[in-house]
């Protein structure tokens, strides 16, 4: 949430408003529109899509379907804290699924969801080219290396405490 | 258009360039394999299957998705193109179910035939699971995703082709899949259950639900659909003698819920097994020997006794072109009287009127392809999506794929809402002075075609004299439309160069109905749409042979193809071809039937597929006509609250158990074929008609469908042969103005018309509520079939009537209360079902609840130019009421 404060639908709105006015009369603005809104809002809540789609006319399911094409590009809120764990090869084969099965059961969500609190996101990536470090996870910006699940504890016990 | 020559297989041939490689390989005989290509689509390539190798550059492309280019050399078959379309098979089979004996597609799977056909019995490689079923809990449509190959039809045909947009490919990879906007069920989107996707799909991936259908058909017929005025062509898939399937016959005319899910009322346990007679109180089963003989009797005694004009006949607009001509020559030829009408009256009768006196051209005057080249499409009082929705779908094509605007003219919201540019709500009753203020600006900013309107037109100057008066600003005071948004409508409107009108029962229902049809055509002339391709004007039919019923003549003032019965010269080759007099004083039209039964006129009362006490208004006073009929005779599908109260009922034969041919609502000559054998105990309308006038005495010359076509065909050289996809008046070759200088007088233009304003009363103070007849998808008329189809009566069998939150606010209702609705006539109960797509004041009730007529609370007051009651809106008061009473 950059920017605005609240999170009703109406600030939704007309947050969304303002964006398509900004990229009226353009001929395909839709992932533009998108990024601006998640820059925005920090996602792209499924109640404003038929409000783009109005606007563009396009179909609101073509947009969802656009949304969940791209990695990029997210119909969830995300969490104050984004930690992705490393599926890379050099990670795969160092033990990088056994660190993905401790952040989810020491968070208590699946990849791709945030906690209740919105504390956390977990998310996978690819690579982040720091396979001598392996296995990796990175928590916002910061890569931590060779982790275990004992070393995953650690780090989120670590992250709650006030700093 | 230049020449492209390629090589194709080896051999010389040649397309143009805006031809497919596949397009031009079905030309010259050549089988490729596709599954993702739809005739109706837009190119695709999705599935690869239809790969074929070009030599030259050794590239491999979609043939369904590349142009023929000069000089190809193009190999269908090569040992290339054989190995990769066998790969391509076999990694579909590996992600699809080896369900194959089970499944319901069996040999109509397309993936099934493909890999036959290449000989692939196993995909040979590890098989990768996909999700499966999901759990929708509609009656109509099921889906099992394990077997979708991605071909995307189904979206498309959704997007395309309906233009309805509820499926759309959700993720990517591995987990793409189609789905609704929530990836959930399908009652969870703004999917309308059309079947278009069902009948796209080639695999078993989407299929109807077999709650009703079950098993693989045995053979498959083209027939018609028999409900809306569209009447689309439809291909009915039969399993012994139960109808296990409906689908599109053609891929670019996709059904609707009702057409693809809602025939199986011809197997309701409701249908007629056996004539009856009356004995006292009791309908008695008999032989038609019997019954056929009893009815000759009596309606013989009766026109004997009391003279053939006290007899009448009341047709329907359900019946075919055969069945109208044969029923309208029964009249006035065995019987001897003008009194026949078809109950397509209470909607279209505003049309002939209107039209007649303007354009001279009786219909609709343009095809429905024509809409996708109109640049503005005004639809006014029509709710299409319901009513028409082959007409929905075109002008959505034309709205979303091409670049037509939108102009929506109704008080409520309807579905089409969404994409419409304006929409603009008179008043209710108000679209009169709208329309004129239309006018006026048009005749004020002269936006006028002068060379049409000198050319083809007269009595311009008397419309525009009047239209001085009717000024945006008064339109603004009466219907609440501020006077620019009109400025806007009428630049909008004349400024395009092809713009087409649709309009329906806002219009033609409403008081004083042919005075709104004459001011929609002075439109489509002051602007010289009406000759242009694209500038139609589109009266919506209810019934699917709303259009036919009346070019045949079953109207009482009127003769088969219009033809006036008070016309001498238009008389006499109907009376040397059929042998009578036929008398020319014009007959009772339907309503004025009933008022002088009830006024004990009619001795005789011949109803052919009608249910006037239910579908009329006023039951009181309808069953009180019906009592004071000396005869009764009722010939009908299921025993009607009509036909319960006849002396005689004699049971039909269904719409798919008889031939003959529709003409639908744009001109379209229809073919129906017979499906089914008629039910047990059941005979065709014509039949039956055949069957009475030879116990009268009077046998009619045919013994066939084909021979009454015949006797058409002769009469009416300007409509027959009743020949499928032909148009009924040729507008293709004579053009609307060959019908014009024909009908109704033969000066070949047209003339403006100043139409008589009426604007409507204020409500009463004790019925203080508008209410509104509505239509849904899942009911049809008074709900006669579509209430016996178990399917859509599952799906959507409470009745209810539409309240806008405010006013149920106000009035302290809550979503499911039940509420009685009154007015002076009667009062019916039903549920209140809250919306926001209604103004304060208004209440919206779907026609077709067969408990909860809506004509219960309407008044017969007869349109002295059309004879019809108005039936569009009445004035009511809403009761709240317990839940424990009745």
């Amino acid at each position: 949430m950059k920017g605005e404060t609240g999170t009703s639908t109406e600030v939704f709105r007309t947050v969304v408003q303002d964006i398509l006015d900004d990229h009226a009369g353009e001929s395909w603005p839709l992932i533009a529109v998108l990024q601006e809104i998640q820059h925005r809002i920090g996602y792209i809540p499924p109640e404003v899509v038929p409000l783009v789609a109005d606007r563009l006319g396009i179909f609101p399911g073509e947009i969802q379907g656009v949304i969940t094409f791209y990695s990029q590009l997210r119909d969830r809120p995300q969490g104050r804290t984004v930690i992705r764990a490393c599926r890379g090869t050099a990670c795969h084969v160092s033990g990088g699924t056994t660190v993905l099965k401790a952040l989810q059961g020491e968070l208590g969500i699946s990849e791709g969801e945030s906690t209740a609190d919105r504390q956390y996101s977990l998310e996978t990536v690819a690579c982040v080219g720091a396979c001598g470090l392996a296995p990796n996870v990175i928590v916002d910006d910061d890569v931590f290396g060779t982790m275990t699940p004992a070393k995953v504890r650690k780090l989120i016990e670590k992250d709650g405490e006030p700093s | 258009m230049s020449r492209v020559r390629v090589m194709l297989d080896g051999r010389e041939s040649e397309g143009s360039p805006d031809m497919t490689i596949l397009e031009l390989a079905r030309r010259e005989g050549v089988e490729i394999p596709t599954l993702c290509e739809h005739r109706a689509l837009s190119p695709y390539g999705s599935c690869r299957v239809c790969l074929v190798e070009e030599e030259k550059s050794g590239a491999l492309v979609a043939s369904c998705a590349t142009a023929v280019a000069p000089d190809m050399v193009i190999s269908t078959q090569s040992d290339r193109v054989r190995k990769h379309r066998e790969m391509i098979v076999r990694m579909m089979l590996a992600s699809h179910p080896s369900s194959c004996p089970v499944c319901d597609k069996g040999n109509r799977c397309e993936l099934r035939r493909v890999a036959a056909d290449l000989g692939i019995a196993a995909p040979r490689m590890d098989r990768v699971a996909q999700p499966t079923q999901v759990l929708d809990l509609n009656p109509f449509i099921e889906r099992d995703m394990s077997k979708c190959i991605l071909c995307g039809q189904c979206i498309r045909v959704c997007q395309e082709l309906v233009v309805e947009g509820a499926l759309s490919y959700r993720e990517r990879g591995f987990d793409a899949h189609a789905a609704t906007f929530s990836d959930g069920i399908l009652g969870d989107s703004e999917c309308t259950y059309c079947g278009a996707c069902v009948s796209a799909c080639p695999t078993g991936a989407m299929m109807e639900k077999k709650r009703v259908y079950s098993g693989s058909g045995d053979r498959t017929v083209e027939t018609v659909c028999p409900y809306c005025g569209c009447a689309c062509p439809i291909q009915v898939t039969v399993k012994g003698d139960r109808i296990v399937r409906v689908e599109p016959a053609d891929p670019e005319q996709p059904l609707c819920v009702r057409g693809s899910y809602g025939l199986d009322f011809v197997h309701s346990p409701d249908r007629l097994r056996t004539p009856h007679i009356r004995c006292g109180d009791e309908l008695v089963p008999v032989d038609w020997d019997e019954a056929l003989a009893y009815a000759g009797e009596n309606l013989t005694r009766i026109i004997e006794s009391r003279g053939p004009d006290a007899a009448a006949v009341l047709g329907s607009s359900k019946g075919t072109n055969e069945e109208n001509y044969l029923l309208q020559r029964f009249a006035r030829g065995v019987l001897g009287t003008n009194n026949v009408d078809n109950g397509g009256r209470l909607y279209n009768a505003a049309v002939r009127v209107g039209l007649n006196e303007t354009i001279g051209v009786p219909e609709t005057t343009d095809r429905i392809g024509a809409l996708a080249d109109a640049e503005v499409i005004v639809v006014v009082g029509a709710d299409l999506v319901n009513s028409a929705p082959q007409l929905a779908y075109a002008v959505r094509r034309a709205v979303k794929l091409g670049d037509a605007q939108l102009i929506l003219i109704d008080p409520g919201r309807t579905r089409l809402g969404w994409m419409a540019d304006m929409w603009l709500q008179p008043r209710f009753g108000t679209d009169g002075a709208f329309l004129a203020a239309v006018t006026h600006v048009i005749c004020e900013e002269n936006l006028v075609d002068q060379e049409f309107v000198a050319r083809k037109t007269e009595g311009y100057q008397a419309l525009c004299d009047a239209a001085a008066e009717w000024s945006p600003e008064w339109a603004e005071e009466l219907s609440g439309i501020p006077a620019r948004h009109i400025r806007q409508v009428a630049r909008r409107y004349a400024g395009a160069s092809q713009a087409a009108i649709i309009y329906g029962t806002g219009v033609t229902q409403q008081n004083r109905p042919g005075e709104g049809v004459k001011q929609l055509a002075n439109l489509t002339m002051l602007t010289g749409n009406l000759w242009r391709t694209g500038g139609g004007l589109y009266a919506v039919q209810k019934e699917s042979n709303g259009r036919g019923a009346c070019e045949m003549g079953a109207l009482p003032d009127f003769l088969p193809g219009y033809h006036r019965v008070d016309h001498r010269g238009m008389r006499r080759g109907y009376e040397e071809t059929w042998g009578i007099e036929v008398s020319d004083a014009p007959g009772l039209s339907a309503l004025e039937m009933m008022l002088a039964a009830e006024r004990g006129e009619i001795g005789a009362l011949y109803v052919v597929g009608e249910n006037p006490l239910q579908n009329y208004p006023n039951p009181g006073k309808m069953r009180r006509a019906l009592e004071e009929v000396d005869f009764l005779l009722v010939q009908d599908l299921f025993l009607s609250e009509t036909a319960e109260m006849a002396d005689v009922v004699l049971p039909a034969a269904s719409f798919c158990e008889k031939d003959g041919t529709f003409i639908n609502f744009e001109g379209q000559i229809r073919t129906l074929n017979r499906v089914l054998d008629p039910s047990e105990g059941s005979l065709t309308d014509w039949e039956i008609v055949l069957g009475l006038s030879e116990v009268m005495g009077s046998s009619l010359p045919f013994s066939s469908v084909g021979d009454i076509q015949a006797e058409v065909s002769d009469l009416l050289p300007e409509i027959g042969p009743l020949d499928t996809g032909r148009h009924a008046r040729d507008m293709e070759n004579g053009g609307p103005g060959a019908a014009a200088r024909r009908w109704p007088a033969s000066r070949g233009i047209a003339r403006f018309s100043v139409p008589e304003l009426t604007l409507p009363e204020p409500p009463p103070e004790e019925y203080p509520f508008t209410l509104v007849v509505s239509n849904t998808l899942w009911g049809q008329g008074g709900g006669g079939r579509t209430g016996r189809s178990k399917r859509l009566l599952e799906f959507a069998g409470d009745s209810f009537v539409e309240v806008c939150t405010e006013d149920a606010g106000r009035l302290g209702l809550e979503q499911g209360n039940r509420v009685r609705l009154v007015s002076p006539v009667g009062d019916i109960t039903v549920r209140a079902a809250l919306t926001d797509a209604l103004p304060q004041g208004v209440l919206a009730l779907p026609a077709h609840f067969r408990d909860a007529p809506a004509t219960a609370l309407f008044d017969v007051t007869l349109d002295r130019d059309t004879r019809t009651p108005m039936m569009k809106s009445c004035h009511v008061r809403m009761e709240r009421r317990g839940s424990d009473e009745g």
